[in-house]
């Protein structure tokens, strides 16, 4: 599953959802608000036909490239308070090392191209986090 | 003709989330950054540099895809486009 999201992300069922019987490992990576010198809340802006496609270009190129049986992402936008899920990604695999493997491209690669911003609120203060200006797959200058 | 303009994240916030510019027939994408310079203003530095171009981290997409700087002077629009601004992505 590939999606954006304005609702909160359950982990648990989504990894449930993404058994399968051939899969040992399923390796997870999730994203949360962090209370980095007093944040209190977080609104995420995207862009969003174009990060849905984004999205299914990684998963794509994840499953072209590496030996794995599935990549659900699913990215949450909207106002999320310290300690939510912002993005959960699940990796299957047969073995965990290519698992592991695919997560890690599929995190890095996703901060570089697919267009959602971040602005922090403090307590006095707003900022929005400085980004990645990374080619967009396939279309770069 | 009208071209449909999104922004985003800083650049929403000059220029406002959706609007609609007027451009003549045939008008390449320099011309609809320039009624964006002159709907953005003062605070158009953000964007734009002293010289009126894009500030090289911008983003600037066509109906979605990416649009080259090399291609600014000479990609024609169409009546209905969609053009996309933005500042470097931080999703994840």
């Amino acid at each position: 599953m590939i999606d954006i999201t304005r609702d909160v992300i359950d982990a648990g069922a989504m990894i449930e959802a993404a058994k399968r019987p051939g899969m040992g490992a399923l390796v997870t990576f999730c994203g949360v608000v962090r209370d980095d010198g007093g944040v209190e809340r977080m609104e995420l802006e995207v862009y969003e036909e174009v990060a849905v496609r984004e999205l299914e270009t990684i998963r794509d190129e994840a499953m072209r490239d590496y030996p794995i049986a599935s990549v659900d992402i699913v990215h949450r936008v909207g106002t999320l308070f310290v300690g939510e899920t912002i993005l959960l990604v699940i990796v299957g695999a047969g073995h965990r090392k290519e698992a592991f493997a695919a997560s890690e491209y599929i995190i890095d690669r996703l901060k570089r191209t697919v267009p959602i911003w971040k602005k922090e609120f403090y307590r006095d203060s707003e900022r929005w986090v400085p980004g990645s200006s990374g080619e967009t797959h396939g279309h770069g200058p | 003709m009208k071209v449909r303009v999104k922004a985003f994240a800083r650049f929403r916030e000059i220029l406002g989330s959706d609007l609609a510019i007027e451009v003549p027939d045939g008008a390449v994408m320099t011309t609809a950054l320039s009624a964006l310079r002159d709907r953005a203003g003062d605070e158009g530095g953000t964007i734009f540099d002293e010289t009126g171009a894009l500030r090289t981290h911008v983003i600037l997409m066509r109906n979605g895809k990416r649009v080259k700087r090399s291609d600014l002077d000479t990609l024609v629009l169409a009546d209905g486009d969609e053009v996309a601004v933005f500042p470097p992505v931080a999703g994840g």
